[in-house]
């Protein structure tokens, strides 16, 4: 009878231990894109760097809206972070290097602003929680206000207490600096009027371009410094470039930057970044510490998930662009 | 003018305000009551701790959703706002969160092991019927705490786990909608149910519990444990309650505590996106308690919807409550209750295979 005793106390044990089991059981998920950022020890040098291989790639779709809804894509994204840096490295196709962005070409008598624009890529956080963004994505911001027609609509939360962190880079003004634009979002300007401003604002810092024009607009105000050895070939950085004094030294046919990249600081420098245009497509890792200690940035905790949106612009200065639904960055423990 | 009298105390005076001290501050009476009362020696043995553990988890959640509730707004929105402040942002937020979370995890787990023990043991027999009566009624409040917890957080799986069970409890005919409507106090899930879960959370199903507990531990002293699986008597030697069992406990209690806060440190409890009641795409997974109800109501849809929602469940409750007398067995041991044994190993085996069904269905699949 102690025989007996003993297996049935043996097997309720056993039936106990199983079904502790389920408690951890995931409760549930949307329909959502994971991107796990994978931890390490050491930080990743650049593009190339073997730690990246060790990390998952998912393809995450993006999507035009709009009149733009036929265009679509996939960025290829990566995440790593260390005990207090946070980095992704992306990867699109895109057929056209644009990084001209408007700069001035001289026909022998006037100037005009070339064709094309810039490359970019833009990601959005949650600093305070936006209602309805781990749903609905950037369209929530996008969108906005919704009462108003499509042209009319800017980027910006709904109330003051909404707070989003917008990581920007460019292939023209922030790229030659290494790093992409902090900025953070809420609510517009002025809500209630006929004229409602973007919710667009800069971090505290320098950085961000100058537009290289005379006071009417008619002709470049800046031109690349005789005696400095532009440290970015290609592009014309502020800190580098002299006023025009005499107009008469160019020749038809000479090119000079319409926007004029500034030094980035302060929290506005928060996100570094490095890029490479290649084999038809961008590569462009950013990276930025986990905590800035600014309260215009996300503050990232490795013990929680986060929602985020990305978007990427082909050539584009103005809000065509190609974004992903709602996703959730996860770090793996 | 005359003097004041001079205040002057007798030896008397001295001797009964030391005594009247002595019996009002020092508590002795209260610590001689409880060391008289005496349990069953099997209260210390080494199994049977599972009474304590529970014990010591209602305490535990009880404690950690007093703390919880300092920081909890029961307003939507504002409310998932208030969890992710305690979760991430509160000083121990994090690990008394995760031990809410874990705790009741556990506790309806080990409820079912203290259920499935004593039925084996057939300690629901004469004259133990009220005790099993009263964990049965206790363990059948342990889902309504999740139901009405389940939707504080305001994430998505709460809001959307909470559509379900209220579709479900509204399928039953003639009582549904009316429940759902009181539980709600509408047709939708919005502030008023919220603040009608949180009220049933923290106040009402809270005091049934204590007063079911004290139900149950009367009938537990009044007809102490019960025979070993072995036959032999339970109470082969008195112990003292105080400081024996209550010290016993203690130390239960202290590695419950540390157990489970150790289990949050290294998996923090869960906290989903905020609920968006106009998002569709979510699609919330049962969780493990539920998934053999679950498939009831998978299996049996239209007119016969019914019997997955209301008949098959009612039907096990009153089995469970009815058990006590229905089994008319010669003795307690297994071996003489063939019957009731063979009848409840095979509901077993329903409800487990009907979970592993709704497991593979829900969770099998790889993650895309």
């Amino acid at each position: 009878m102690d025989k007996l005793n003993t297996k049935w106390s043996f097997a309720l044990w056993i039936l106990l231990v199983i079904a502790l089991v389920p408690m951890f059981t995931p409760q549930g998920r949307a329909d959502r894109l994971v991107i796990t950022a994978l931890r390490i020890s050491a930080t990743p040098i650049g593009l190339d760097d073997p730690v990246w291989q060790r990390s998952r790639t998912t393809s995450i779709p993006v999507k035009g809206r709009g009149a733009f809804s036929d265009e679509a894509g996939v960025v290829e994204t990566r995440a790593l972070y260390t005990a207090d840096e946070l980095y992704f490295l992306f990867r699109w196709d895109d057929p056209t290097h644009s990084t001209t962005k408007q700069s001035w070409v001289y026909d022998g008598k006037k100037w005009h602003h070339q064709p094309g624009n810039e490359d970019r890529i833009a990601l959005l956080f949650e600093i305070a929680r936006i209602d309805h963004f781990a749903t609905r994505g950037c369209a929530v911001t996008c969108h906005s206000p919704a009462d108003l027609p499509r042209e009319q609509w800017r980027l910006a939360t709904h109330t003051a207490s909404e707070k989003g962190d917008l990581w920007h880079w460019t292939a023209a003004r922030s790229a030659p600096y290494n790093y992409a634009d902090d900025a953070w979002l809420t609510v517009a300007g002025n809500p209630s009027g006929s004229y409602r401003e973007t919710g667009r604002r800069k971090d505290w810092g320098e950085g961000g371009d100058v537009r290289n024009q005379t006071p009417d607009g008619t002709r470049p105000l800046y031109m690349p410094n005789p005696r400095i050895v532009p440290s970015v070939p290609g592009f014309l950085l502020f800190e580098e470039a002299a006023e025009i004094t005499d107009y008469s030294i160019f020749s038809p046919g000479d090119v000079i930057p319409f926007r004029l990249p500034r030094k980035p600081s302060g929290s506005r420098f928060d996100v570094k970044a490095q890029s490479r245009y290649a084999e038809g497509g961008w590569t462009v890792m950013v990276h930025r510490r986990l905590d800035t200690g600014n309260e215009d940035d996300v503050m990232f905790l490795p013990t929680r998930n986060y929602s985020f949106a990305i978007a990427v612009f082909d050539d584009s200065g103005d809000d065509h662009s190609k974004a992903t639904l709602p996703l959730t960055l996860e770090f793996e423990r | 003018m005359k003097p004041p009298e001079p205040i002057t105390t007798t030896k008397d005076s001295r001797q009964r305000f030391r005594s009247d001290e002595t019996k009002t501050l020092a508590l002795n009476d209260p610590v001689a009551w409880l060391k008289r009362i005496t349990v069953a020696g099997d209260a210390c043995a080494w199994n049977r701790f599972v009474g304590g553990v529970l014990l010591a988890l209602v305490v535990l959640l009880f404690l950690s959703g007093a703390f919880l509730a300092f920081y909890y707004s029961p307003v939507p929105g504002a409310a998932y706002d208030s969890v992710d402040f305690t979760l991430f942002s509160a000083p121990f937020g994090s690990i008394l969160k995760g031990v809410h979370h874990y705790a009741w995890n556990l506790l309806l787990v080990l409820a079912i092991f203290h259920l499935a023990r004593t039925f084996v043991a057939g300690a629901y027999r004469k004259p133990r019927q009220l005790t099993w009566i009263s964990g049965v009624a206790i363990l059948g409040l342990l889902p309504l705490f999740i139901i009405t917890g389940d939707l504080l957080p305001w994430d998505q799986r709460g809001y959307w786990s909470t559509q379900v069970r209220m579709s479900i409890i509204a399928s039953i005919p003639f009582a549904g909608d009316m429940a759902v409507r009181i539980l709600q106090g509408g047709a939708l899930t919005g502030i008023v149910a919220l603040t009608r879960f949180y009220v049933l959370h923290i106040l009402f199903l809270p005091c049934l519990l204590a007063l079911l507990l004290a139900v149950h531990f009367y009938f537990v002293a009044r007809h102490g444990f019960a025979e070993r699986l072995n036959g032999k008597q339970a109470a082969d030697h008195p112990i003292a309650f105080f400081p024996r069992v209550v010290n016993r406990w203690l130390v239960l209690f202290i590695v419950t505590v540390s157990l489970i806060a150790l289990l949050t440190y290294y998996w923090p409890p869960p906290l989903g996106d905020p609920a968006d009641p106009t998002d569709s795409t979510y699609v919330p997974k049962p969780e493990w308690w539920v998934l053999f109800l679950n498939q009831l109501v998978a299996i049996f849809k239209g007119k016969w919807a019914i019997l997955g929602t209301a008949v098959i469940p009612g039907l096990l409750t009153l089995f469970l409550v009815g058990l006590p007398y229905l089994d008319r067995s010669p003795g307690n041991r297994p071996a003489q209750r063939k019957t009731v044994i063979v009848v409840a190993a095979l509901l077993a085996a329903v409800m487990i295979v009907l979970s592993l069904m709704g497991y593979f269905e829900h969770f099998g699949l790889p993650r895309q």
